[in-house]
């Protein structure tokens, strides 16, 4: 109970951060309210005030705060399934972007921009609109499904065949991406380079009402299996010894996962290493106890990717960074940190 | 930061005060025939209309934009620069206040595009060719949009400009490269340049793909051109004369063989706005030049 206590404490402390971001991200911006303050604009819309003109509604309902919730959106899932697979994998290099999942949705994400034009008329009009997130979440699963097979034999998964056929998605993944920016009209290429590095530009409530959903059922299943993921870490006997579906777990876990990074890469193109970063930090301070690390994850992963964003859209301003180059800057050096430290046992 | 917080307060102040006159202008506009300039705060995210607008009368109206708009270049002091429609946001568009967004069909993001539609704030959206009378209707279209109906002197300047062109005794095949850092791409068929070429009296080198494709080697000697055509901006970054000519394949092409290197201004090459017959000339003469 003790712990349980010490867990709620930490959800509250992050919470209450994630909120002071969020207002400071929703108060910055190159659009002047004419002397009102950003919260008070957002308070008038909130309330419905029928005063309020439609450019600041706009710009404070429809551009930042849809952009806000989007980043916490995606920062929460790409970190909770970074947390996952490493629990699963009992490896905390094991993350989207490195074992090719990533790679593999924008590869398809890609396809369905370019080509998509020449077969979207013969699709249900469904699916034709949301052509790129399905095709990106079929790309993270065929990449999770290639990777888990390759590296996995007689229920061992090794680490660094998995690291391997990582690199090999990615490889396969670029070269084809570069045969599509070969093809591909002087416009699309533009926003191919552009989506590669990731944004939130695009961000829009009904992207975000997507999102929510995929997040919703996604942690309804996967938050509580952090008991199940310490047993884990005891070896896959071991924890069927303690009444743990081992492999109803893994599928459980390869399928949400997909389904997060998938949808994640469909609405804000490539974003890296946030599944690296927060339950590297997290680690450092809980160890691997998945109790603690998976939900903390989830508010953690929405606090790195506001501030990422928030920064992204200031910086420059006018114009943006794209967000993928912050993340990977954060992500790089403790992607070494993670080698350095596990240097013997790779 | 600071600075730009105060001109965007005294921008919305300025606006708030015009709000009203502004709005029953843009009323009147549509019952009388003769337009008085109207109090539009307009960004315009593309050159050739930049253009438009400005000769039109209306370059104080221009509040924002893209950063392909390099002429007139008193823009850059007076019109806040949004950056490349490829990676712009809707939000430093609306901080600039605008009532009124032009753009173009060939280079706008779809994703902006979407966002400009849902702000609520008048846009419209040209469909842009590169020939004489695609320039000509955009001219008509960007002068309906904004009230202005005295754009026949425009058109009348471009044929004008045009009959200037002297015609050149053999076609010479002229190769457009366009650089920018190590990328390097050559224009192929319905590009603005490959328009331009033939207005000026050349052939464009390459014709077996549309759009701008990678530049290789065997393309270049394939292609064999007589000319080489660089933005003034790309041949500097190049390495001028001597760094194109070091290019791969280059030497083996007549171009690289008599060392014919020309380059222009981007803006006024690629715009195609009311300056394509002064594009053409400019052209013309490089032509008339390197063929002697």
């Amino acid at each position: 109970m003790k712990a349980q206590s010490k867990l709620y404490f930490y959800m509250i402390i992050s919470t209450i951060l994630l909120a002071i971001i969020a207002v400071w991200s929703v108060d910055t911006g190159v659009y002047d309210f004419g002397g009102q303050s950003a919260f008070e604009v957002l308070g008038k819309v909130i309330k419905g005030d029928p005063d309020l003109s439609l450019s600041d509604r706009y710009v404070v309902w429809d551009v930042r705060a849809a952009r806000i919730i989007m980043a916490m959106l995606i920062g929460s899932m790409l970190a909770v399934s970074g947390t996952s697979l490493q629990g699963l994998f009992k490896n905390p290099l094991a993350t989207g972007d490195l074992i090719g999942l990533t790679s593999g949705a924008t590869l398809l994400a890609a396809i369905a921009i370019v080509l998509g034009g020449h077969f979207k008329e013969y699709l249900p009009e469904a699916i034709q609109f949301s052509l790129v997130g399905i095709s990106a979440f079929i790309g993270s699963l065929l990449s999770m499904m290639l990777v888990y097979r390759i590296s996995t034999s007689g229920g061992k998964t090794n680490v660094v065949m998995m690291l391997l056929t990582g690199v090999a998605i990615t490889a396969i993944g670029f070269s084809i991406t570069g045969f599509l920016i070969y093809i591909s009209k002087d416009e699309q290429l533009r926003d191919l380079t552009f989506w590669n590095l990731g944004s939130l530009a695009a961000a829009t409530w009904t992207k975000n009402i997507i999102l929510a959903i995929v997040l919703v059922v996604a942690y309804i299943i996967l938050l509580p299996k952090g008991k199940a993921l310490n047993a884990m870490m005891l070896g896959e006997k071991d924890a069927q010894h303690l009444g743990i579906n081992v492999e109803k777990l893994k599928k459980q876990i390869i399928i949400i996962v997909a389904l997060m990074v998938g949808s994640c890469v469909a609405f804000s193109g490539t974003i890296g290493f946030v599944g690296l970063i927060v339950p590297y930090i997290l680690r450092l301070l809980f160890k691997s106890n998945y109790v603690f690390i998976l939900p903390l994850s989830a508010v953690c992963g929405s606090i790195l990717l506001l501030t990422a964003d928030t920064f992204s859209r200031s910086m420059v301003a006018p114009s943006e960074l794209p967000i993928g180059i912050l993340t990977a800057l954060m992500g790089g050096p403790i992607f070494i940190a993670i080698l350095v430290k596990f240097k013997k046992s790779l | 930061m600071k600075k730009f917080i105060l001109a965007a307060s005294v921008l919305v102040a300025v606006y708030s005060c015009k709000k009203t006159e502004s709005a029953t202008k843009e009323n009147t506009t549509e019952t009388t025939s003769e337009t008085p300039k109207s109090n539009n705060k307009i960004v315009t995210l593309s050159g050739g209309i930049t253009e438009i607008v400005s000769a039109l009368g209306h370059e104080k109206e221009i509040v924002g934009t893209d950063v392909t708009s390099t002429y007139p270049a008193s823009l850059k002091t007076t019109a806040k620069d949004l950056g490349h429609v490829r990676s712009m946001t809707i939000e430093p568009i609306m901080a600039v206040n605008p009532t009124l967004i032009l753009a173009s069909d060939k280079d706008i993001n779809p994703e902006l595009l979407g966002k400009i539609k849902s702000s609520g704030i008048k846009a419209e959206v040209f469909h842009q060719e590169y020939t004489v009378e695609g320039t000509k209707k955009l001219i008509a279209d960007v002068a309906k949009a904004i009230g202005n109906t005295e754009y026949q002197k425009l058109t009348d300047k471009i044929d004008a400009d045009l009959k200037q062109v002297q015609p050149l005794s053999k076609k010479p095949k002229v190769l457009f490269i366009y650089a920018r850092g190590n990328m390097l791409m050559v224009a192929g068929k319905n590009t603005p340049m490959a328009s331009l070429i033939n207005l000026a009296g050349g052939e464009n080198a390459v014709n077996d793909f549309e759009d701008f494709k990678p530049l290789t080697p065997e393309a270049v000697i394939k292609a064999n051109p007589d000319v080489l055509f660089f933005f003034e901006t790309g041949l500097q970054g190049a390495g001028g004369n001597e760094g194109a000519l070091k290019m791969p394949g280059v030497s083996q092409t007549n171009a690289g063989k008599n060392k014919k290197i020309i380059a222009m201004d981007g803006g006024l090459v690629s715009g195609f706005g009311p300056r394509v017959g002064e594009a053409a000339v400019g052209l013309n003469k490089l032509l008339v030049e390197s063929t002697k």
